[in-house]
């Protein structure tokens, strides 16, 4: 990405080498950047068309996965899962029925049954007890890697958690190295199918307490989701990594004793949290796979080729990987599928070796599988439990797995155990090969199927030729508000001809700061006391944030979309300032969360581009600026982040008006911080200024 | 980057009103400085590569005189690699508490320096404005002698140095780099207002804390033989014999009687004296030093554990140079040869911009501060602070320089990008070293461009002055 920029910063320079110096014969790339500077308008309307185009091309782009570590041969050894091991598992899930049948709300005594079958097994067991509330927002710990939040002031024995844990050690093994198995159950109010996933890890827990070829730690946690999934396995976590030395106030409480016993294994090689929930609506047992961590982070690639391939032609599952359902049925999508498809055919009509042609029905499965993975990532929030462990750097995935049985079929239940419980001990056996931490596959990709992936060299064409008009218009820009500047003042004193930009980057470097404080700010009303319905805060920030843009706009004349005069500046340098900040703030999102910054490109670039100030287009009457004028004034509405919140709202069918859209947005921004999400901060102190600037640019005189 | 040149900018425009602006900006960023000073653990800047670097980190100094204090040789273990007199300065100083935070006596000491420094640079400053303003009356461009569109480039200067993000983040990081900046200014102060004595301190200090700015002896003795930056006497000289010519039909004057000498005279007992203030001041120095480490090694260990460390680059964890890649990735017994050729490129550049620039010694200072923080062992961003800000000392000839838009943006980005590509690679895996290295190639580049465009941009001036001046006498005939 750094060369992509510096390559159209290059094109920037070279140009701006030309304008002044006295006439020497420039090179030909000198010359490329000449020709695509003046020609700014044509090339940018081909270059974001064809970002558009390539994005929609994904789904075509995608290759067949393929396994690339060869340490994981997966499926190369006979399963040595026994009827025993089983029946073990069947065991284990009707005691705890029984058990829940007889004693209500016993939380804590569940817990205790498991613990006693991990160590019949053989297995070291320990209980941890964690409070349910951490995720608390501070601005200023958003890329300072995970802390130990250690909230140990007012805890009360009230509510809290225990998770059990049980440790096989490898007998191969030298104790550095563990694989990692979550079961999330809620002992309280859990349904039977969640009970069915203990099941299945206690007949691999079986299995593997006896087998002679582990080399890696064994981990079962059977994390405590009274407080949701994520919340234990991450307290959890935190305390595995980063011990707290001071004795929490938990440990007092009564129930199990739990001082004095955390056990560790070793680095994690990778981990698997196993869910079962719902009937399966196919015929077969569904498995859906969740990769997505915090800030669109995936998982290794191999982890997914394994249990993909494992689950597909070893145990016969159906494989899914979730998708945004809305889009299988919309009808421009079919028909963009189609025409892809007839050019596809067309294609390999003329030359038989371009086989890029797929299905429409292939093409529409894909994209919204596509969809629903750039949402999940660009919203930057995990998609369950295995989150917690990319904080940690660890791979992990979650498995949902759905039965095709009703919960109390036990005839079903034996065959059920046995295969989920061979995906897992092939999965854990291909893991347990690995010599070094997973690396030789891809971080940085798109699922487009279980069995298909974009990689990062294809999907950042897209985002590249999105923004690529940017530093042109930029540079075009800025040498005609340069030049105007020049005629318009034949002061010599003032002529400085060089630094034009100050004044804009200015006023551009003000509206900035003024997004990182109104980002800053519900740190702040949080901590206004009272109860507040998330309706009175959204008041509260609005009121703030306009009412700091008032005082900006007082204090710094210019930063204002309503004053009389732009202070000096002209507004093609302003916006050419503006555009560059996008570009900046674009690629900058771009590496850290790539979704965010293909999404927010959608939005941002073309009303960057188009927008101009309204007066000179109204004065002028041609319908060719009436419509540009028509189209800038949409944009920027359509750019405000609450309005799109609110139209991408109505387009799933839940539309909002009025105030109860503030609490919702509120509410749907706490989500955002409570995740640590980047894309929060790319709302407020990259999305945000550059809206403000555009409005001021619309709203300039010219 | 943005909120220097945004306060900059404000300044351009203000302070033609009032001087006493220049102190409210001031005044502002140390109490912005005093505010960030507060919030240590949340910050945690002291940890970043960019701004601290195996010699600037006040944590291995700390460790320092921890060893120290225990009668063990400071330089034991390999931590620290600084001087010891900044160790018997700064150490008593780290071991203080004060409401639970460690090093606040230390940022404090960091704060005094920096202000110490923006005050220089603005005395600096004056005497630069007040050259440029006579040099211009003397060539016949500017006829009030009111200085009218002279900017203050002190003042300037002074801001850029104090609102710079890079000098803020490198004070508020903790790192030594404040105090070497410092003494480096120093000594420009003391050759610029001709105090022998003060310029030959600051640059033996300079050099004993970081090595590198031994290089400015040469702009120093210049400043001190020729005086301060000035056209290049080929003008004066022009101007000279335009004026002898008007008057020679008139009586002989006294300045016919100057005969046109083909350069300036070089004071060769200033800078006599100078090199004798260099030579007490270096002993001075090693007498402290050997007294400070007899019992650890002495000189020698000093010698190898401070400038063999810098020279030898032994400490290969990434920061914005470009130096620790290669030298992890080079077989060994390439390496010595390696570092021969690495080092070499500083020297190499020295003479050649010397005979170039010799009429600017101060912009030649500005230079070779420049060439050093590309070229360094370990480089941090308090480098680059220091010379943006000696940069602006010459915004009246500078006026015209290119790109600096463009580079303006690059600084910027490439600002931002360091951390986000740094928490790529070491804290999510699923970045590597080469996404690291690449933002430190384009931080390379960048400066490259940098100082390229600001050494054209300074002989266009001369060169358009030149020609002016041609003009001028023309006209008059």
């Amino acid at each position: 990405m750094a060369t992509t920029e510096q390559r159209d910063k290059e094109e920037q320079v070279d140009v701006k080498t030309d304008d002044g110096s006295p006439k020497i014969k420039s090179r030909p790339i000198v010359q490329l950047g000449i020709f695509l500077i003046s020609h700014s308008p044509v090339f940018s309307v081909v270059f974001s068309a064809a970002g558009v185009l390539a994005l929609l091309l994904l789904p075509l782009l995608a290759k067949n996965t393929y396994i690339s570590e060869n340490a994981l041969m997966p499926g190369s050894a006979r399963s040595m899962l026994s009827n025993r091991d089983v029946s073990d598992g069947s065991k284990l899930v009707n005691n705890i029925k029984n058990f829940r049948l007889n004693h209500e709300g016993q939380g804590v005594e569940v817990q205790r049954l498991i613990g006693k079958y991990m160590s019949e097994m053989g297995a070291e067991v320990y209980y941890q007890k964690f409070h349910p509330e951490g995720n608390q927002f501070h601005p200023l710990h958003f890329f300072s890697g995970p802390d130990s939040d250690t909230l140990l002031g007012n805890v009360s024995c009230a509510s809290y958690g225990v998770n059990v844990a049980g440790i096989i050690r490898a007998p191969r093994g030298d104790g550095k190295e563990s694989i990692v198995l979550v079961t999330p159950y809620d002992s309280i109010n859990g349904g039977n199918y969640e009970a069915l996933s203990l099941g299945i890890a206690s007949s691999l827990f079986s299995l593997l307490a006896r087998v002679t070829w582990l080399s890696k730690d064994i981990i079962w946690l059977v994390a405590d989701s009274r407080y949701g999934d994520y919340r234990p396995v991450a307290a959890w976590l935190s305390e595995y990594h980063t011990p707290s030395f001071k004795a929490s106030n938990l440990v007092k409480c009564d129930g199990v004793n739990t001082s004095d016993s955390f056990r560790r294994a070793g680095t994690m090689a990778a981990a698997l949290v196993l869910k079962v929930d719902g009937r399966s609506e196919r015929f077969e047992d569904t498995l859906s796979i969740y990769a997505e961590a915090s800030n669109g982070q995936m998982p290794n690639l191999d982890l997914i080729n394994v249990v993909n391939y494992l689950a597909v032609h070893r145990e016969g599952f159906y494989v899914k990987v979730e998708k945004v359902v809305s889009l299988l049925s919309s009808s421009w999508l079919k028909i963009v599928g189609e025409i892809f498809e007839a050019v596809g055919k067309v294609a390999h009509k003329l030359n038989p070796d371009w086989n890029f042609s797929i299905p429409a029905a292939d093409y529409l499965e894909g994209s919204a599988t596509l969809a629903s993975s750039l949402y999940s990532q660009a919203l930057g929030i995990p998609t369950g439990p295995h989150g917690a462990f990319r904080d940690y750097q660890v791979d992990a995935i979650t498995l949902k797995v759905s039965p095709r049985f009703p919960p109390d079929s036990k005839a079903r239940q034996h065959d059920f155990f046995l295969r989920g419980a061979q995906l897992l001990e092939g999965t854990i056996r291909s893991v347990n090969n690995l010599l070094e931490k997973f690396h030789q596959s891809f971080f940085l990709y798109l699922l487009t199927s279980s069995s298909k992936f974009i990689s990062v060299g294809v999907y950042m064409i897209a985002f590249a030729l999105l923004v690529a008009p940017l530093p042109m218009v930029a540079a075009s820009l800025y040498i005609d508000g340069c030049n105007a500047h020049t005629k318009s003042t034949h002061n010599p004193a003032e002529n400085l001809k060089s630094w034009k930009w100050l004044g804009a980057a200015k006023q551009v470097f003000a509206l900035h700061l003024l997004g990182f404080i109104v980002t800053l700010l519900p740190y702040i009303i949080c901590q206004v006391p009272g109860q507040h319905s998330p309706t009175n805060r959204s008041i509260m920030w609005a009121t703030t944030s306009s009412s700091l843009l008032l005082i900006t706009s007082v204090t710094i004349p210019g930063c204002s979309p309503f004053s009389s005069r732009l202070h000096g500046t002209n507004w093609a340098v302003l916006k050419s300032v503006t555009i560059s900040a996008a570009f900046i703030g674009l690629c900058l999102m771009s590496i850290i969360n790539f979704a965010t910054a293909e999404i927010g490109a959608l939005l941002l670039v073309p009303m960057c581009l188009i927008v101009r100030p309204l007066r000179t287009d109204l004065r002028s009457g041609r319908v060719k600026s009436l419509l540009r004028a028509l189209c800038s004034m949409v944009l920027v509405t359509i750019g405000f982040p609450v309005m799109f919140f609110a139209i991408s709202r109505g387009l799933t069918g839940k539309g909002l008006v009025g105030l109860s859209l503030g609490g919702e947005f509120w509410t749907w921004l706490e989500s955002l911080w409570a995740w640590k999400s980047a894309t929060y901060l790319y709302i407020g102190m990259v999305h945000l200024p550059c809206w403000l600037l555009c409005l001021c640019i619309l709203f300039s005189p010219s | 980057m943005t909120k220097d040149d945004g306060e900059m900018a404000e300044e351009e425009q203000k302070k033609k009103k009032k001087p006493c602006r220049f102190w409210i900006w001031a005044l502002t960023s140390v109490i912005f400085r005093l505010i960030l000073i507060s919030f240590p653990g949340n910050l945690n800047l002291s940890s970043r590569p960019e701004v601290s670097t195996p010699l600037t980190s006040i944590r291995r100094l700390a460790e320092g005189y921890w060893l120290k204090q225990a009668s063990m040789s400071p330089y034991a273990g390999s931590m620290y690699h600084g001087s010891p007199l900044l160790l018997s300065v700064l150490g008593p100083l780290t071991v203080q508490r004060i409401q639970g935070q460690s090093f606040l006596l230390c940022s404090l000491v960091f704060v005094i320096a920096d202000i110490l420094s923006a005050m220089l640079l603005r005395g600096i400053g004056k005497k630069l404005q007040m050259a440029y303003g006579l040099n211009a009356r003397l060539l016949g461009h500017l006829k009030s002698s009111r200085d009218k569109g002279i900017l203050r480039c002190g003042d300037i200067a002074a801001l850029v140095y104090l609102w710079n993000p890079f000098t803020i983040v490198s004070c508020v990081g903790l790192s030594t780099s404040p105090i070497e900046n410092l003494a480096v200014i120093l000594a420009l102060y003391g050759a610029v207002t001709r105090r022998v004595p003060l310029a030959a301190f600051g640059l033996v200090i300079a050099t004993h804390l970081s090595l590198y700015p031994a290089t400015l002896t040469i702009p120093i003795i210049f400043l001190l033989g020729y005086g301060l930056d000035a056209p290049p006497i080929k003008l004066f000289l022009q101007t000279k014999s335009v004026e002898n010519e008007d008057r020679s039909t008139s009586s002989v004057s006294k300045q016919a009687k100057l005969k046109p000498t083909t350069g300036l005279p070089f004071l060769w007992k200033t800078v006599m004296h100078f090199v004798f203030w260099v030579l007490v001041w270096s002993l001075w120095l090693l007498v402290l030093c050997g007294l400070s480490l007899s019992k650890y090694g002495g000189l020698e260990e000093m010698f190898t554990r401070t400038y063999g460390f810098i020279l030898s680059i032994e400490d290969l964890s990434p920061n914005i140079g470009v130096f620790w890649y290669f030298f992890a990735e080079v077989f060994d017994f390439f390496r010595n040869f390696f570092l021969i050729v690495f080092h070499v490129n500083i020297l190499f550049l020295l003479l050649p911009l010397a005979i170039r620039l010799k009429h600017r010694p101060c912009f030649l200072a500005f230079i070779y501060l420049a060439i050093c923080s590309i070229l360094k062992s370990y480089p941090s961003v308090g480098d680059a602070a220091l010379y943006l800000s000696l940069w602006a000392l010459f915004v009246n000839e500078l006026t015209d320089m290119k790109f600096s838009y463009f580079l303006f943006c690059g600084y910027l980005g490439i600002s931002l990008l360091s951390p986000v590509m740094h928490n790529l690679w070491i804290w999510r895996g699923t970045g590597n070293a080469n996404f690291y290295f690449g933002n430190a190639i384009g931080y390379a580049c960048f400066q490259i461009v940098f100082v390229v465009e600001s050494v054209s941009a300074m002989l266009n001036h001369d060169r358009a002055l030149r020609k002016s001046d041609s003009n001028h006498r023309e006209v008059k005939n």
